[in-house]
């Protein structure tokens, strides 16, 4: 092996080690962040899906506000989530709640398009079958429409998740705590273990709801068919 | 007594300057299946469909047993009358046993009876319990997906029925069966049925009465043979087609003809014994059946140059079969179909009852006639 390889593996070696003595010296501190963290993501997703599966329901029932939500998801899910906040902040202030509401905000647009569209795909002969026989709107929309939308919502409530794990490490800039206070915090300090630590724990957490949330499609999808 | 009265009745769809359904006056006595033909477009499902008000009428009255069914509420009217799609529509999150259980559920009967009930539905369309109970749709082939929606429509016993070619999505052969098989059980229940087809020859089986529609209105109202015999006016004549007499052979079933006799042999039999029997019968055959009576095969003049002593041996299976309910038209096909001239009848549990030849067939519509 020539030198400069060493001289790499060598900084490589001292770098892991840095970084593990980095976790370990601020476990607590890194605990209590990775908890906010998950909280603020939670509650958001959790009010997200709320407002999101009756606001996705509502727009398969009337075409003109279909017409409204969807192309407005559409854009604001192109949109880089640094500079939507940034057009958050002047409108919404900083704070824990602020940072909560630009969260909920991005987690809608997915769960909203994807109970639409996990609707609006059920083979209309299905529906059309429940409404011959006797069912009322309720009763279709309880046993029929949701349970076989599920899927689909169940997706979009993934997709939202993952997004705004990532996105919550960007919220401790206006205030709203989390592990982007590691990030941040590590590069204005220019502390190398510090932002790996932050970057590192929110991507375990995006990875662990990526998987975990797979897992419960697929359990919903197999029991389907 | 008149089930069902549609009077006057029109249907204009929002953005199109076409009737759909233009003054339909009609009457269908209770206990009889009505069939609606006639070509796409010609309204036949609209007017199934505003029955139960799934479609509302422009104008005009639907009267159900007197009532006029704009007095009833929908979803109390839908639960009473029986819906059965061509695309069956089953709910596939849902088992065999939930989906036949659908309007049971929403009628709100107890757990016991729902489960008693969706056994008894299944077992009658032929589907044994034990097994499909707990099975999704996906798992079903699709004459079993369609007698799933028909017990499903069947569950709550409703007097009236609506059915849109609810044996169109299967093979010829298996939509024979299953009509065979529903006219059986039509002959216990007597449900007063709305059945839309655009098949000419399944309207001319399956049908008290006949509405033959075009272009939104009722062009003739007539029991089969009427429609044969005297069609209205030319539309109605290309409608049934030239060949009206092979057109009878739907018409008339096996067991109204008499079987000419096959002797029965076991496998046990001797060579001598089946070449007697083969010979002293005027078809030149025999039938070969099982210890419990069941049809196993046939001994002809040819299969008898197969090596071997016993009966055993030199018999060859036989594929035309039909049972005592197909159409002379079904049994016909089937003939043609392997390229003999004769089917062996056998009932339900598959034991032979004799045979029908070509010539029985063309005697029975010359008779008929």
């Amino acid at each position: 092996m020539n030198q400069i390889s060493v001289g790499f593996l060598q900084g490589f070696t001292d770098g892991i080690r840095k970084l593990w003595e980095f976790f370990v010296s601020r476990k607590e501190a890194l605990l209590e962040l990775t908890v906010e963290h998950i909280w603020i993501v939670l509650l958001a997703v959790l009010i997200a899906i709320v407002l999101g599966i009756i606001l996705g329901l509502l727009s398969s029932y009337y075409k003109t506000l279909a017409s409204i939500i969807l192309p407005f998801t559409q854009i604001m899910m192109t949109v880089p989530s640094l500079a939507l906040l940034a057009l958050f902040i002047p409108i919404l202030g900083i704070g824990f709640k602020n940072g909560l509401t630009a969260l909920v905000i991005y987690s809608l647009l997915p769960i909203v398009r994807n109970t639409y569209t996990g609707i609006a795909g059920i083979n209309p002969r299905i529906i059309e079958a429940a409404r011959g026989m006797g069912l009322t709107e309720w009763r279709i929309l309880i046993k029929i429409k949701i349970p076989l939308a599920m899927p689909v919502i169940l997706a979009g409530v993934r997709t939202a998740t993952v997004m705004i794990t990532g996105i919550a490490a960007i919220v401790y800039a206006i205030g709203a705590g989390g592990l982007g206070e590691f990030i941040f915090r590590g590069i204005s300090g220019t502390y190398r273990e510090m932002i790996m630590a932050g970057a590192i724990m929110t991507s375990i957490l995006a990875i662990i709801a990526d998987y975990g949330l797979k897992a419960v499609e697929q359990y919903l999808l197999q029991r389907q068919s | 007594m008149i089930k069902l009265k549609y009077e006057n009745l029109m249907k204009q769809f929002p953005g199109s300057d076409l009737q759909a359904v233009s003054e339909l006056n009609m009457e269908v006595p209770e206990g009889e299946i009505c069939i609606l033909v006639g070509p796409s477009g010609c309204g036949k499902t609209t007017t199934m469909k505003m029955t139960n008000r799934l479609i509302e009428p422009s104008s005009g009255h639907i009267y159900i047993d007197g009532v006029d069914n704009r007095e009833i509420d929908p979803i109390k009217l839908r639960l009473g009358i029986g819906y059965v799609i061509q695309e069956i529509g089953l709910f596939p999150h849902m088992t065999i046993a939930e989906n036949v259980a659908t309007v049971l559920v929403e009628k709100k009967w107890n757990k016991e009876e729902i489960r008693q009930r969706v056994d008894e539905m299944l077992e009658l369309m032929g589907l044994d319990p034990e097994i499909y109970r707990k099975r999704r749709p996906s798992d079903l082939s699709g004459g079993q997906r369609q007698r799933v929606g028909v017990a499903r429509a069947l569950a709550s016993n409703p007097p009236i029925m609506l059915m849109d070619e609810p044996f169109g999505a299967v093979d010829p052969i298996t939509r024979a069966r299953l009509q065979n098989e529903f006219l059986r059980l039509q002959e216990q229940m007597r449900k007063t049925i709305i059945f839309v087809t655009h098949d000419i020859d399944e309207a001319i089986k399956m049908g008290d009465r006949i509405a033959v529609m075009n272009q939104g209105k009722l062009v003739q109202f007539a029991t089969p043979d009427e429609l044969l015999s005297m069609p209205a006016n030319e539309f109605v004549g290309n409608l049934v087609g030239g060949n009206r007499s092979i057109k009878r052979l739907n018409l008339i079933r096996v067991d109204e003809v008499e079987l000419r006799k096959l002797t029965k042999l076991t496998v046990a039999h001797t060579r001598q014994q089946a070449a007697e029997a083969v010979e002293n019968n005027p078809l030149n055959l025999a039938v070969v059946v099982d210890g419990q009576g069941k049809l196993l095969g046939l001994v002809s003049r040819s299969s008898l140059r197969h090596e071997g002593e016993q009966v055993k041996d030199l018999y060859t299976e036989v594929h035309d079969i039909v049972g005592l309910g197909s159409t002379l038209n079904d049994t016909l096909s089937i003939m043609l179909g392997y390229g003999d001239g004769f089917a062996v009848v056998v009932d339900r549990e598959g034991k032979p009852l004799g045979a029908i030849t070509v010539d029985d067939i063309f005697s029975a519509v010359k008779e008929d006639e």
